[in-house]
């Protein structure tokens, strides 16, 4: 009754039947489950686990088997991120092992981040002793009740002989739908539990698997494809508006195939970076807040709006009633129900998964022979890129950071995995970096949250060990997670962290200067005492470099990234520097402010938005 | 406008708070939520009173649908459906009042429970509409002590049966 195990199992696991701890049989499932590298920090109530860890590895290593290595970061929430940085590399699951209450809560804002913008990890976590829950118990945490907000699942496993099964489920969880966290909560006298494994079975979830059945079944019905393919003739100026949800579901060869069938351009979020080649003829960059000014124009101008993946953030759509107002039409394709209508009211919706309904359109419109109309389209697109392209101060004597990326992207040419924090830095990397594919671009989105980057690049080396990884970081977001540069060099990862010093928190700063008449309160850092450099070196970076003046950027910038090994890089640059273009919040694209140095269109004033909106 | 869901769940450690925190977390409202076994212990019912739009209502259902737990859910509120709240009223009744509020209770279908006069329980199962009225019927010849109810459940007028899927 507990777990449904298939009756026709083919071939029985090796180990079913064997009497074991609650730990081992957590490993085997990870073992099982293919997992590659496990990020994770000890503590008293995830010990038997962590012990099972070395068993495993210790026997593995005498049999000639594949080991799994634990990856041990300064603070929990490094590790969060580190497996979050692994499963948005490569789509599969990451997994972090931690102990119980500050262990676990440590992890509560990576689990955040995967769940806003649906990226698969299991987090296992210890918990005190059954009788001890509910007690105050030493380092306890109401795990289920703070995980359940803000994962996906969370289980706490009370019935040891359910531990397995639900191991498994949890995997089953976090990368099918839309993907997302899931938590196990598992007490320390479970994991010393001695029982039979199974080596097989799952937990009953027979709502959430009719659901994903269903969602597997769907089809995009000839009739649907026909309106879609009614509404795109009558259109003049079609436009996909391309999310995370591309990214995440694999389906950005679908998406390109679709788009370049039908020469349809493609705007993309900052999660759907990567979904279309940057550098692709109808690729049109990113849209919103602080997306290029002919992507907004674009968005503007299009007559139908064609959203796959993507939700209609505030950070896309501030302003919903006012958001491609030109559009007669909208159609969105997502793989979750509660995104259509959710902001924007659509004329065209279909929810299933979007490879196959990308290819199910394709092949509907080459089929019916569609040809559109959309030369003079291309024209007038082709004409904004050209008048409102990306530009900034090319002649300052500072050294502007747009520059210092335009470098980094010159000599990795779209092809090396970045990551970053969050703010200015963030923006500027998604601005003037290429990314030629998909999950090169690693990025807190929805979320927002600082100190993601170091992290997040540590998962992404482990998970591609030959791949160039590039951190690029902010001062003030690579100090929330600092500890972790002596992660990079413990494992010897040859990433390139570079750090784009404005002395402060530079995005606060841009706002407090546009609405707040400049008071700077709390984000000027530069009376700090940090030495970054010798931080670095302390941590063991052999290559640690401060970039101060603008005739070494090349030169210097070449040799960082070239350094075999771990490499540190401080950029100084101007601090003033803003990120352009900016839709303030609560505001339209019209209202879109862009700078110096990218041509507007509008007039525009800068009116501050009422607080309400101010976020 | 109001809606009464019907929701069937995985009777699992946290599924209820899972289902009460994504109200409190999108920022819906619940006016009344009640919850117990089925047939099948492994499963509970839950129904759940909520004010919205319809475009609101659809998110609800929505989001409900995204928790792991829920085996299914029926928003009854258009279809033909039935609904029942129990409330147990205690009051204060003078001593010349008894003989009339019990005789008020028993016409409107209400039963006395315990008829000591400054402890007096009375029951009743009605609809919500009846239920206010006969609140305010007693509170005027009785003082309230203290008003308990259910909250609203609901059936379906029909022969479907919300779907019970075995794994």
């Amino acid at each position: 009754m507990i777990t449904t195990v298939p009756e026709t199992t083919h071939r029985a696991h090796p180990l079913a039947g064997q009497k074991m701890s609650g730990a081992r049989m957590i490993m085997q499932v990870l073992a099982d489950e293919g997992v590659e590298a496990i990020f994770g920090y000890s503590g008293g109530a995830i010990l038997p686990t962590y012990d099972a860890v070395f068993l495993y590895n210790e026997e593995q290593q005498r049999a000639g088997g594949r080991q799994i290595p634990l990856i041990v970061p300064a603070n929990e929430q490094g590790a969060g991120f580190m497996a979050a940085g692994f499963a948005r590399a490569t789509g599969r699951v990451g997994v972090c092992l931690v102990t119980s209450g500050p262990g676990a809560t440590n992890t509560v804002t990576p689990v955040r981040d995967c769940m806003a913008d649906s990226v698969p990890i299991v987090v296992i976590s210890g918990q005190v002793a059954r009788a001890a829950i509910g007690t105050d118990a030493f380092q306890e945490a109401p795990v289920t009740a703070i995980m359940g907000s803000v994962a996906k699942h969370v289980f706490l496993v009370t019935d040891p002989d359910r531990l397995e099964a639900t191991m498994r489920t949890a995997f089953e969880l976090a990368r099918t739908g839309r993907p997302g966290p899931v938590v196990v909560d598992v007490p320390k006298d479970v994991q010393n539990w001695e029982g039979l494994f199974r080596g097989a079975g799952t937990l009953p979830i027979p709502g959430y698997r009719r659901r994903m059945q269903a969602l597997a079944e769907r089809r995009l019905e000839p009739r649907a494809a026909e309106r879609f393919f009614k509404m795109l003739g009558e259109s003049r100026r079609p436009l996909i508006y391309a999310g995370g949800g591309v990214i995440h579901g694999d389906a950005s060869a679908e998406l390109v195939a679709f788009a370049t069938a039908f020469d349809i351009p493609v705007v993309t979020t900052l999660m759907g970076i990567g979904a279309i080649d940057t550098t692709h003829r109808l690729a049109m960059r990113m849209l919103g807040m602080h997306g290029a000014a002919f992507a907004n124009y674009a968005v503007d101008d299009c007559d139908f709006l064609i959203a796959v993946g993507a939700r209609f953030d505030d950070r896309v759509a501030g302003v919903p009633a006012k958001f491609a107002r030109g559009a007669r039409r909208i159609a969105q394709l997502d793989i979750d129900d509660a995104e259509i209508n959710k902001v924007k009211r659509t004329h065209w919706s279909h929810v299933g998964l979007l490879p196959e309904a990308l290819s199910a359109l394709t092949a509907h419109g080459r089929r019916a022979g569609f040809r559109g109309e959309f030369d003079s389209w291309h024209a007038h697109l082709g004409e904004l890129k050209r008048r409102h392209a990306m530009n900034y101060d090319r002649d300052s004597a500072l050294i502007q950071p747009y520059y210092v990326i335009e470098q980094i992207n010159r000599l990795t040419g779209g092809e090396a995995i970045i990551t970053t924090g969050v703010g200015q830095h963030q923006m500027w990397a998604a601005q003037y970096s290429d990314f030629r594919r998909p999950r090169l671009w690693l990025t807190s989105g929805s979320m927002g949250t600082m100190g993601f980057g170091l992290p997040a690049a540590i998962g992404a080396q482990f998970a591609h060990p030959d791949k160039l990884v590039v951190d690029i970081d902010g001062d003030s977001s690579i100090r929330m997670n600092l500890g972790e540069l002596e992660t990079v060099t413990t494992y010897e990862l040859p990433i390139k962290v570079v750090v784009l010093n404005n002395c402060g928190d530079g995005m606060v700063k841009q706002w407090q200067k546009l609405f707040f008449k400049g008071r700077l309160s709390a984000s000027d850092r530069s009376l700090h005492k940090k030495d970054f450099i010798r931080a670095a070196e302390a941590d063991g970076f052999r290559y640690a470099v401060r970039l101060e003046r603008k005739a070494d950027v090349p030169r210097v910038i070449e040799e960082f990234l070239r350094f075999k090994g771990p490499a540190f890089l401080e950029v100084m640059i101007d601090p003033d520097a803003g990120v352009y273009p900016m839709v303030g919040p609560g505001q339209t694209y019209e209202e879109m402010i862009t700078g110096e140095f990218i041509a507007s269109r509008h007039k525009v004033h800068i009116t501050p938005p009422g607080p309400s909106e101010m976020f | 406008m109001r809606h009464i869901i019907a929701i069937l769940m995985q009777n699992e450690a946290g599924a209820l708070s899972r289902v009460a925190g994504m109200f409190a977390t999108r920022g819906y409202n619940i006016e009344s939520l009640s919850v117990a076994a089925t047939q099948d212990p492994t499963v509970s019912r839950l129904t759940l009173v909520t004010e919205g739009s319809d475009a609101v209502i659809q998110q609800i259902v929505n989001q409900l649908y995204k928790l792991v737990d829920v085996v299914s859910i029926e928003d009854m509120t258009t279809g033909e459906h039935l609904e029942r709240e129990l409330i147990l009223l205690k009051l204060k009744v003078r001593l010349e009042q008894v003989d009339s509020v019990r005789g008020y209770v028993v016409r409107t279908g209400g039963r006395v429970l315990d008829p000591a006069p400054d402890g007096f329980i009375v029951e009743l199962t009605a609809s919500e509409a009846e239920i206010n009225a006969f609140t305010a019927d007693l509170a005027r010849s009785a003082e309230l002590l203290e008003v308990v109810r259910s909250g609203a459940l609901g059936i379906e007028r029909n022969a479907r049966q919300l779907r019970m899927v075995r794994a």
